[in-house]
């Protein structure tokens, strides 16, 4: 295997990003993922800073950043670099998006019925988050669907408090489609790829066209709408419809993070860096200061990796980067290097709502993301800690914005040696 | 390592239990992404896996499981590290043992035997081959599809050949272990595409290996690949058998199969538990031919007198050689031959998986699954390709017999690649342009 000037470890938004922006640096950049990662979770769009209060995500940075504790107090000024990168990048491989950091953060409807802050979302969502200006709300599910409940979530979102302003009207409707019947397995990829098929499309719109009332609406239909041919479906959707439309993200798998991983995985590849996936890392050749290698399972033996750098991008205990001991404390699976985390009474609660203690778990690092343990090791994504990357919704903003830090430092001296 | 880490890496169902039920290995799987008959992994695997009671040989309510390929995608792209296709391979396994199998999945894994009764009578079995009355009468009567890939016998058997040359059948006195590989022919090299052998010899003689080929059969994995471990548990010990003294003093083992070879390489382990001191020298001791020659040229020891090749290929790197995580090194080869350029295929699977695209229920669902890389193929033909290039044999008889595009070994590559080389030292007015 070609020595790389840097390893990527992990394949979420933080090592997707890491990886394309230093491809597009000029690096040889190696992606090794044990698997797919959080990509295929969520709901597509970028969790940047949605605190309550905060107006736009950048204001929500500015709040962040004040506690020296959150990745934010070191990683502000890449915010806006990084989030401009992945929205050039995300665009350029057909995948385009609406708003920016200065964009207000409005309410967007949930499959199940909540509403979440958001402001940077996939074009297909936006429409859910223009003002409501008298349209009423109309949630379309499909019969056989499993995943999407519009009559239940209409309901929970008619009583919901929409902070400006509230749809005309709620109303959750759910279309029999005939044609669904003998299959056995409909879960979101199923419904993507069979939107993806024109003749299946014109059917199945046309039927929902029918079942939409008279009336003003803006119609959440149910993150589906194609994998390959997206863009087509929901315009092709929008024209049938003869409404505004916008896709209603649900439980995994997420169709719209599929389009998310693809084009980030389109762009490495594009840019000349690779991706391995099923590589997982199961030995590291190190010295006191620095990692010479790491060892991935492949079959027997060993596979070795060499590198300059080593991007840790493998997630806190969610994403599996680290794992709690039964002694109480929180390894990082890779490198062994030092989690702060809660001590274990802590990590008990009564109250499954409340953030959970464990989630600011991670490790502390310098201005560059080095670890104290290891010089050329670098710690990006939701690993850091000091930060409730679900109640603070600031995941995807922190992935982007250390990515780009690092990949900015570590990209720059391989264009330098080359 | 924790014990739990251990406990799943040496026994895939184990792995079940680190399930989240993401779903991930449903997005990624082949079949169901063409077939709605089968469910995808998720369900067959770690969800039913749960009803499959506390032994593994216990069979699942759930059938459905044998429309799994075992491509691996699902294991490869698990978030949480479970073993989803091999726990899959294992609860068909289970499932072959309570419900028996058919003759046809007998007879298709059975490759040494149809070489047996094949190669004696080539002429006429490659008339049946190509014969459409016949492949429907075999559709009808056996069950195979009378379009499924079968690549016609060779006239004689690499292994005969490899004898009536006297090339030696273990270590020579006085060879360096180290320096010295056993070359695992496999079913395909042996019965339909001994060209593809004494190619492979040919380069590694030339990278200054004494090739040896010590009795040998089958590697065992289209047993494994239709439940019948039995079968297959048998095949495997003669190989372990026959390898492991030698894979102890340091001979490797090397196979232009990287099916046959990642069999050897983890299968024998993770499904056939073979377990011994034995099958692990085998196992570590095993290599897919790339493999080995990049690990070569890391070390600064491949000869690379390659010649200019102007020509452009699609590469299709098969499924199996992705489980052995070791990247593409055919891709990482060609880098090194001047004007040669290979385009990854990207795409997932050619449908074939060894013996399921031959099979009449499965024939359609390989087809849709390959169809995108058909048409990729296609379309670098129509771009100036004259061929393919892919490391498995029955990938490769599938890509050819779909696309009509030829399709051959990374190895045919190189060796034309040398051979080039060669004759441009000999000739050095002569510039190829």
């Amino acid at each position: 295997m070609p020595r790389a000037d840097v390893v990527v470890i992990g394949a979420g938004l933080a090592g997707l990003s890491c990886a394309a922006e230093l491809a597009e640096r000029g690096a040889r950049v190696l992606l090794a993922a044990k698997g797919m990662a959080t990509t295929h979770w969520t709901h597509g769009g970028l969790d940047v800073a949605g605190i309550p209060g905060a107006a736009t995500p950048r204001a929500g940075v500015e709040a962040l950043r004040s506690n020296t504790l959150h990745p934010y107090a070191k990683l502000a000024s890449d915010v806006g670099p990084a989030v401009a990168a992945h929205l050039r990048r995300t665009d350029a491989e057909g995948l385009p998006h609406a708003g920016d950091l200065d964009a207000s953060l409005r309410p967007m409807p949930t499959a199940i019925g909540t509403l979440r802050p958001a402001a940077i979302v996939p074009a297909a969502q936006a429409p859910a988050l223009a003002p409501w200006n008298g349209d009423g709300l109309l949630l379309v599910g499909i019969e056989h669907y499993r995943d999407a409940w519009a009559p239940w979530a209409a309901r929970n979102l008619a009583s919901a408090l929409w902070p400006d302003g509230a749809p005309r009207e709620v109303r959750g409707i759910t279309v029999d489609l005939p044609w669904l019947d003998r299959l056995h397995n409909l879960n979101a990829t199923v419904l993507a790829r069979l939107f993806d098929d024109p003749v299946w499309r014109e059917r199945t719109l046309g039927a929902i066209a029918q079942a939409v009332p008279a009336g003003s609406w803006r119609i959440g239909l149910p993150a589906a709408l194609g994998l390959e041919r997206h863009r087509e479906v929901h315009a092709d959707a929008e024209a049938a419809l003869g409404h505004p439309c916008f896709e209603v993200p649900s439980l995994p798998p997420s169709v719209p993070g599929m389009r998310l991983f693809e084009a980030l995985r389109r762009r490495i590849i594009g840019a000349g860096g690779r991706i391995h996936l099923g590589f997982e890392v199961v030995q590291v050749e190190r010295d006191e200061q620095r990692v010479h290698a790491i060892h991935t399972h492949a079959g027997a033996r060993t596979l070795r990796l060499l590198g300059d750098a080593f991007v840790l991008a493998t997630g806190g205990l969610a994403g599996t980067g680290f794992r709690g001991r039964r002694d109480g404390t929180v390894e990082e699976r890779i490198f062994g290097l030092h989690v702060t985390a809660p001590p274990h009474r802590a990590w008990f609660s009564d109250d499954p709502l409340q953030p959970h203690p464990l989630e600011a778990a991670g490790i502390e690092t310098d201005d560059a993301l080095r670890p104290p343990e290891l010089e050329n090791v670098r710690v990006i994504g939701s690993a850091l800690a000091g930060m409730h990357y679900l109640s603070e919704r600031c995941g995807d903003g922190v992935a982007l914005a250390s990515a780009y830090r690092v990949a900015a430092e570590l990209g720059g001296t391989a264009r330098a040696a080359a | 390592m924790t014990f739990h880490d251990a406990a799943t890496r040496d026994f895939a169902p184990f792995s079940t239990d680190q399930c989240i039920k993401c779903t991930v290995c449903t997005t990624v799987c082949p079949v169901s992404r063409v077939t709605d008959a089968f469910p995808g992994p998720k369900y067959v695997g770690p969800q039913a896996q749960r009803f499959r009671g506390p032994t593994v040989m216990e069979a699942s309510p759930d059938v459905t499981v044998d429309w799994c390929s075992g491509c691996g995608y699902c294991t490869r792209s698990c978030p949480t590290g479970v073993r989803i296709a091999e726990t899959n391979s294992r609860a068909r396994a289970a499932m072959v043992v309570r419900r028996g199998s058919g003759l046809r999945n007998r007879l298709i894994s059975d490759t040494d035997l149809l070489i047996r009764l094949g190669v004696p009578v080539a002429p006429l079995a490659n008339f049946g081959l190509r014969n459409r009355l016949l492949r429907w009468i075999g559709e009808k009567l056996v069950g195979v599809h009378r379009r499924g890939p079968l690549s016609p016998f060779a006239r004689r058997t690499f292994r005969s050949w490899w004898k009536r040359e006297r090339r030696p059948l273990d270590l020579p006195p006085g060879a360096d272990p180290h320096r010295t590989v056993i070359y695992f022919h496999g079913c395909a090299v042996n019965g339909f595409e001994p060209d593809l052998g004494r190619q492979a010899v040919e380069v590694l003689e030339r990278n200054g290996f004494t090739v040896i080929s010590p009795d040998q059969g089958c590697c065992g994995l289209p047993f494994i690949s239709n439940g019948l471990y039995d079968h297959a548990r048998r095949k495997a010990r003669r190989n372990v058998e026959s390898f492991a003294e030698l894979a102890r003093a340091g001979v490797r083992i090397v196979g232009t199969s990287t099916s046959c070879t990642y069999a050897m390489k983890a299968e024998y382990h993770e499904m056939l538990d073979l377990d011994d001191a034995d099958a692990h020298a085998v196992a570590r001791a095993t290599w897919d031919i790339c493999e080995l020659l990049v690990d070569l040229h890391d070390r600064g020891e491949l000869d690379t007198s390659f010649g200019p090749m102007h020509e452009a290929v699609p590469y299709h790197p098969p499924c199996q050689l992705k489980s052995h995580g070791i990247g593409t090194p055919a891709m990482d080869l060609f880098s090194l031959i001047p004007g040669f350029r290979a385009t990854d295929s990207d795409h997932d699977c050619c449908g074939a998986a060894g013996t399921y695209g031959l099979k009449v229920e499965k024939w359609q669902i390989a087809q849709d699954v390959g169809a995108p890389l058909f048409a990729k193929v296609r379309a670098a033909v129509a771009d100036g390709s004259r061929r393919a290039v892919c490391d498995s044999e029955t990938c490769r008889w599938q890509i050819e017999q779909s696309s009509g595009v030829d399709t051959v070994h990374p190895i045919t590559v190189l060796a034309d690649a040398y051979r080039r080389g060669d004759e441009a030292a000999r000739e050095p007015w002569r510039r190829v342009v």
